[in-house]
């Protein structure tokens, strides 16, 4: 594996100084990217960088991974500026302790794009933009459409429900919980979140948690999970009880499987977020802000509400 | 409390600590909330810890020989993820038997690393933590494995199928582990097992082939871990390429807590049973409870330390024992 992204990266480097020599193209654009490969998202937001920065002749990119290690990503950000590429869009693989590598680039005259997960508030002065999913509201339209879809049964008044959350400490986590929990009293104020317990973004331990929720509640009317993956495990437990039927499903990231589970009438909604729209805003972000356009700090791309109602506007997620 | 009482109950603990714990959690559990002893809530608990179990008592060898197994997390991941697709590339009659033997391949590997090659357990299995990771994210590209036909297969029997009212899951952990335990105290093999990790050169000096049995060790570790994915896939029908990860820790906390030594020579399959079991319930009581999570966290290692305390004070026959 190691082997592998190394191979990668010295071809890509190797490419770029070609490319830098011979190429006609306006701007070099790096990207030092999470952790590949890591799940679907991730892979296919690379393939779909890739193919958008090969479509655009203004641009050459230098593509590279971190694999998840901080260190190796801060490593990649000083090989970026030695470079002295015009511009680097950031995956942080960790909010927090890739700061002082943006502010270095910062420091050199290089315009920072962040993709996909904010760095932490500190690092804000030292970036030209974000570029990525608004979590925040991504948890307000789940809570809207659960309860668009409890008034259409008529329980809006009386219905209870769980929330299976990711990661705890993960800014998306946090984020989709609370945009999620600040929604829901606003437009269904009499429905009632009974427990938060987090799945981990894992789909196994999602069925677990909701197993001992269909234990401990014997009346539950809505899931909302942080993500399909967990919505999907908490769906398994319900199927195994017997009271899928009895339960609305509402996550957030449609995966395949939540898309698939839509198509089955098992699962209600979701949240759309593509991998392919979110590398192409921040390769356009990117451009826009080295074109001197003017570009918000926080520079979000759409993420739709789907459900079972017009789940046939979109595509089946390819993760 | 008076030290006679402490002194009557210290005997009663020192043949069956682990269990007594064990039971001292039950309850505890049972009275914060009733809904925890109910049957359908035993058997959901039991049912989930059947894939740690399943590791765990395979883990138990390689730790009673003397040896580690860091690997079995990513090994399970890798599994699950090869008998995923091979369902639909070669059908399951094919599929299962093929991942079978792609998984005791990694295991005789690292059995011949650390039984032929004497390398260190610790670095060897480390190391083919992440290899083993790399390997099934290459094999899957990254993307997660999903059955296509979910509601056609059969292959849904092993995780989520039930025979005369119990589910599969559990009967194929209990079929393990009795087959294991008479594996481990009825046999000679089993007997060289704790010969080699009691003390190794004694052992070489009584004619034990001490490499021969570190080997099979592992084989028997890695068969494990493939019925763990073989259940793991059929309970879900798809899969992360991250499902296993962090569960090597959760396996040897169970052995650990179950009282085999880290140093080799000791441990039961039984006692790595109650130890699974034990991390189990208190995962399912913390959640019926309804504790704050980052609360759980913590509260979760108390009582891994209180047990551990427990059991160890039994066999000391005091519950204070300072190092002298």
């Amino acid at each position: 594996m190691n082997l592998k992204k190394t191979l990668v990266v010295s071809t890509a480097l190797a490419t770029f100084a070609m490319a830098g020599a011979a190429s006609a193209a306006d701007f070099t654009i790096g990207i030092t990217q999470n952790n590949v490969g890591v799940d679907s998202y991730q892979t296919t937001y690379e393939k779909a960088f890739i193919a958008a920065a090969e479509a655009n002749d203004k641009v050459d990119a230098v593509v590279l991974d971190a694999g998840g290690d901080v260190a190796r990503q801060i490593a990649q950000m000083e090989d970026l500026i030695q470079q002295k590429v015009d511009a680097i869009i950031i995956w942080p693989t960790n909010g927090q302790a890739v700061i002082p590598a943006v502010r270095k680039a910062f420091g050199a005259g290089i315009p920072v794009i962040v993709t996909n997960s904010n760095i932490a508030a500190e690092g804000a002065e030292f970036i030209a933009s974000f570029s990525g999913p608004d979590n925040i509201t991504q948890g307000s339209r789940s809570a809207e459409i659960m309860c668009d879809k409890f008034k259409e049964m008529g329980i809006e008044d009386e219905a209870q429900i769980v929330q299976i959350s990711g990661q705890p400490g993960y800014t998306t986590a946090i984020e989709r919980a609370a945009g999620f929990e600040d929604r829901l009293p606003e437009v269904c104020p009499n429905v009632t979140l009974m427990e938060t317990q987090p799945g981990d973004w894992n789909r196994e331990k999602s069925q677990q948690v909701m197993e001992a929720f269909l234990v401990k509640y014997d009346d539950i009317d809505g899931v909302y999970s942080g993500d399909d993956n967990m919505g999907v495990g908490a769906l398994n437990a319900a199927k195994a009880a017997d009271r899928a039927d009895d339960i609305i499903f509402v996550g957030a990231t449609n995966f395949a499987v939540g898309y698939e589970a839509m198509e089955r009438g098992e699962y209600w909604g979701s949240i759309y977020q593509s991998p392919v729209d979110d590398a192409e805003a921040a390769l356009k972000t990117a451009i826009d802000v080295l074109e001197g356009k003017d570009v918000p700090l926080l520079n979000y791309f759409d993420t739709p509400k789907i459900t079972q109602d017009n789940m046939s506007e979109f595509d089946k997620p390819v993760f | 409390m008076a030290q006679g009482n402490l002194k009557v109950i210290g005997e009663l603990l020192a043949k069956h600590g682990i269990l007594v714990a064990f039971i001292i959690f039950m309850i505890v559990f049972t009275v914060l909330n009733p809904r925890f002893i109910t049957s359908d809530n035993v058997l959901g608990v039991v049912r989930s810890s059947a894939i740690l179990g399943v590791m765990a008592i395979g883990v138990t060898f390689v730790v009673v020989s003397g040896n580690l197994d860091l690997s079995v997390g990513s090994m399970m991941s890798f599994s699950t993820i090869v008998v995923l697709d091979l369902h639909d590339k070669i059908g399951p009659i094919l599929g299962i038997p093929v991942m079978f033997a792609m998984t005791m391949a990694l295991g005789a590997l690292i059995g011949f690393l650390v039984g032929y090659l004497k390398l260190n357990s610790l670095i060897v299995t480390l190391g083919m933590l992440s290899a083993i990771h790399g390997l099934t994210l290459t094999y899957s590209g990254g993307k997660n494995m999903d059955i296509a036909d979910k509601d056609g297969t059969w292959f849904s029997i092993f995780g989520q199928g039930e025979i005369l009212g119990l589910p599969v899951p559990i009967l194929l952990f209990a079929l393990l582990a009795a087959g294991l335990t008479l594996l481990l105290s009825k046999t000679p093999f089993g007997r060289k097992v704790y010969a080699v990790g009691g003390n190794g050169v004694a052992a070489t000096f009584s004619g034990i082939p001490r490499a021969r049995i570190v080997f099979y060790c592992y084989l028997i570790s890695s068969f494990c871990v493939a019925v763990a994915g073989l259940i793991q896939a059929s309970r879900s029908l798809g899969s992360q390429n991250t499902v296993g990860q962090g569960l090597e820790l959760e396996v040897l906390a169970a052995v650990i807590l179950g009282g085999a030594s880290l140093l080799g020579g000791s441990g039961t399959i039984f006692k790595t049973v109650i130890g699974v079991l034990i991390l189990g319930f208190i995962q399912n009581g913390l959640l019926l409870i309804g504790l704050e999570f980052y609360v759980q966290y913590i509260v979760t290692w108390v009582i891994i330390i209180l047990a551990v305390w427990l059991d160890i004070a039994a066999k000391r026959g005091q519950l204070w024992s300072p190092i002298a």
